[in-house]
């Protein structure tokens, strides 16, 4: 049995109203650093705090290092939690919030100064013990929650969106920062976001949730490039879709308005008909000498710094293709004629 | 985030004039135009000249005349007779009555009102249970006087329909004699006592109370409990490190303010026990009401004795204050 096995949850909320969270199973080994990832309230905090004990679920059950925790307290699970904003208590200092897990548990006071100090420390703050909450920025603050998560030593870490009401520079740093420290202490991480990018650059492996349901696990390379969904696809990352339709499903040839494509998979469902070509942006390219091709008129061209983003008509479609920028980049200029190439391996049918 | 705790952790009534005030003032300097500025300086004074007035002819003038009264005998000569009037054991007795029944009442309201406050914020009661609670509170805080003590005697009185229905409430002993077990007057209660008076001030004290303090347990962060159950504290725990410490502030102010309320009520008492219990404010009554037995100088001192017990109260109040709020200081 994994670290942590979370087994069949399912979480309504009062009578008649749909499951906030359905047949949620997901196995997650020791250290291991997961994102739960998905739009707002597709059951993300509803999941994490039922492992964290304050809610019960319906159906299902949550082991932790093999012990079946449904009937246990939130205050006996030892799971620490770090919630989005404001949850420092405002009437202790920096020192007594870090403090105050070992202080209710009993811990000696020598004991307890030495770990407040090795957490302030860690979280890179030693000199803001005295202060209170309401002194120190919102990404102080934050910092702050993760060592007294941290203090009481928890065999599991849960972060809701810890880093959302913060502004995009500090989120950022302070991102990576809690990436070091869950590697320095191989700490089991849940992490819960609807920020992509946070998803793709923090985890060992993402949980893609839609309504309640898994949509797919993986590491975020088989997220974002090997997508089983189509929510997934278009869910993480720009996703363009022609509709096509699939002239051999074994191979996975297809036409777009009388243009033949080649893809490199077979068609999921297996036979011919109306389905839709995905392809990523950064996979078209403009010229080129890839095995598909089509030819459209440029829309806009929109400069985003690394890369440039140009909108292109392509009959009924409107395609997205990113550039990346370079100083000797030439820039298409609107409503240029052009033709967009990609190989057979860079695209893929969906239903 | 501070000055919002501030506002939330405070006393309603303070803060919510105060903070109206402040809007209201911010606005009408934005309305002025540069242009036009003594014009509409001149226009603003006259608008608050009213207010001046008022404050002058019925607060200042007669404190300030009551403060020189104080100090002066019938024909308008300086002496500290009056002074020492005040400790006479006549009127020492009165003060302790007013201060027994003010703090009896500010902290049994005051105690009630937090439950209750309590409960419709953190329980289960349903919505309307909660609003219908506050109605009732904001009706019944200002519902005192004389209206109030009738209502006490009608129902509680010696004759009162609630004390007829508990005194009818009886069974045969076994020498065949009649026991009355819930008759209040039997066991020694009456509505014109002290007691009856502490019940009577609690009818407006607790929904006072509950006005006070139910946003300030509104602004307990549910975060701030899970977070401590998270970090292993019991119900107990958080509340006695957390939730506690934080509305510290607000029932200090709250109760100060049913202390105040309970302290300097009159027409209540005065219609429920007809002057026969000696509050100050009762005695101040007696002494100002003009006939032979009062002595107006008199009076005035025992006025100025109640402004000074409430500004011992609010002294008080601002160091436990500054204590229990340090958290709150930037
Ligand atoms: N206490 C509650 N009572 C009733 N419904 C709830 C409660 N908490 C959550 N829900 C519902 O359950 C669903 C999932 O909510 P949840 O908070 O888990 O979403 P989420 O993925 O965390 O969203 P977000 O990204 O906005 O935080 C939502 O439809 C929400 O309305
Ligand atoms: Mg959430």
């Amino acid at each position: 049995m994994a670290f942590l096995e979370i087994s069949g949850i399912t979480k309504h909320f009062g009578q008649g109203a749909g499951a906030a969270v359905d047949d949620f199973s997901l196995s997650v080994e020791r250290g291991e650093f997961i994102s739960f990832l998905g739009p707002s309230g597709c059951g993300k905090t509803t999941t994490l705090r039922v492992v964290a004990g304050f809610e019960q679920a319906n159906a299902g059950s949550v082991h932790i290092n093999g012990a079946e925790v449904s009937s246990v307290p939130a205050n006996r699970r030892n799971v620490g939690m770090v919630f989005q904003a404001y949850a420092l208590f405002p009437n202790m200092t920096v020192a007594e919030n870090v403090g105050f897990g070992l202080r209710v548990a009993g811990q000696p006071a020598a004991l307890m100064q030495a770990r407040v100090a090795e957490m302030l420390e860690l979280i890179r703050l030693p000199d803001y013990g005295r202060r209170y909450p309401h002194q120190l920025s919102g990404g102080q603050q934050q910092r702050v929650a993760l060592a007294r998560a941290l203090a009481v030593q928890p065999q599991l870490l849960l972060l809701d969106e810890p880093l959302s009401a913060l502004d995009a520079k500090i989120r950022i740093e302070l991102r990576s920062e809690i990436r070091r420290i869950q590697q320095e202490l191989k700490l089991t991480t849940i992490y819960v976001t609807h920020d992509q990018e946070e998803a793709l650059s923090l985890s060992d492996r993402i949980v893609v949730m839609n309504l309640g349901r898994i949509e797919q696990v993986g590491t975020p390379f088989e997220i974002y490039n090997y997508p089983r969904t189509a929510f997934t696809a278009s869910f993480v990352g720009h996703l363009n879709l022609l509709p096509v339709q699939v002239t051999d499903a074994a191979t996975g040839a297809c036409t777009f308005e009388g243009t033949a494509l080649a893809s490199s998979q077979p068609a999921p469902n297996k036979q011919a008909g109306s389905a839709r070509l995905a392809i990523r942006p950064e996979e078209l390219v403009l010229g080129g000498a890839g095995a598909n091709r089509l030819s459209g008129r440029v829309l806009s061209v929109n400069f985003l710094g690394n890369v440039v983003r140009v909108r292109v008509r392509v009959g009924a479609v409107e395609l997205s293709v990113d550039m990346f920028n370079e100083r000797k980049l030439v820039l298409p200029a609107v409503d240029a004629q052009v033709v967009l190439s990609f190989p057979a391996h860079a695209c893929w049918l969906m239903d | 985030m501070p000055p919002l705790l501030h506002q939330v952790f405070r006393p309603v009534p303070f803060c919510t004039y105060y903070r109206m005030a402040e809007i209201a003032d911010t606005r009408l300097a934005r309305l002025q135009p540069r242009a036009g500025f003594k014009l509409a300086a001149v226009w603003t004074y006259l608008g608050v000249l009213p207010f001046f007035v008022f404050i002058i002819a019925f607060l200042i003038f007669p404190a300030t005349n009551l403060f020189a009264g104080a100090f002066q005998d019938a024909k308008g000569n300086f002496t500290l007779v009056n002074i020492q009037g005040l400790f006479s054991p006549y009127i020492l007795k009165a003060y302790r009555t007013s201060l027994e029944v003010s703090l009896i009442t500010s902290l049994s309201g005051g105690v009630l009102g937090f439950f209750v406050a309590y409960a419709i914020t953190m329980g289960a009661a349903p919505r309307w249970v909660r609003s219908m609670l506050l109605t009732f509170s904001g009706l019944a805080a200002n519902f005192g006087g004389v209206p109030l003590a009738f209502a006490f005697i009608a129902t509680m009185g010696r004759t009162g329909f609630v004390t007829a229905i508990l005194k009818s409430i009886c069974y045969s002993a076994a020498d065949a004699s009649k026991v009355c077990p819930l008759d209040p007057y039997e066991a020694g209660f009456s509505l014109y006592s002290t007691v009856g008076l502490a019940v009577t001030y609690t009818y407006f004290q607790f929904p006072l109370m509950v006005l006070v303090i139910t946003p300030a347990i509104e602004g307990l962060k549910r975060e701030w409990r899970e977070a401590a159950e998270n970090l292993g504290a019991s119900a107990w725990q958080y509340w006695w490190h957390i939730g506690f410490p934080v509305l510290l502030p607000s029932i200090l102010g709250a109760t100060l303010l049913l202390f105040g309320s309970a302290f300097g009520a009159y027409a209540t008492a005065q219609a429920l026990t007809g002057g026969s219990i000696l509050l100050v404010t009762i005695v101040i009554g007696q002494q100002i009401r003009g006939d032979v037995l009062g002595d107006t100088n008199l009076g005035y001192a025992l006025a100025f004795g109640m402004v000074v017990v409430m500004a011992v109260c609010i002294a008080l109040y601002t160091v436990l204050d500054r204590r229990t709020s340090r958290w709150l200081r930037r």
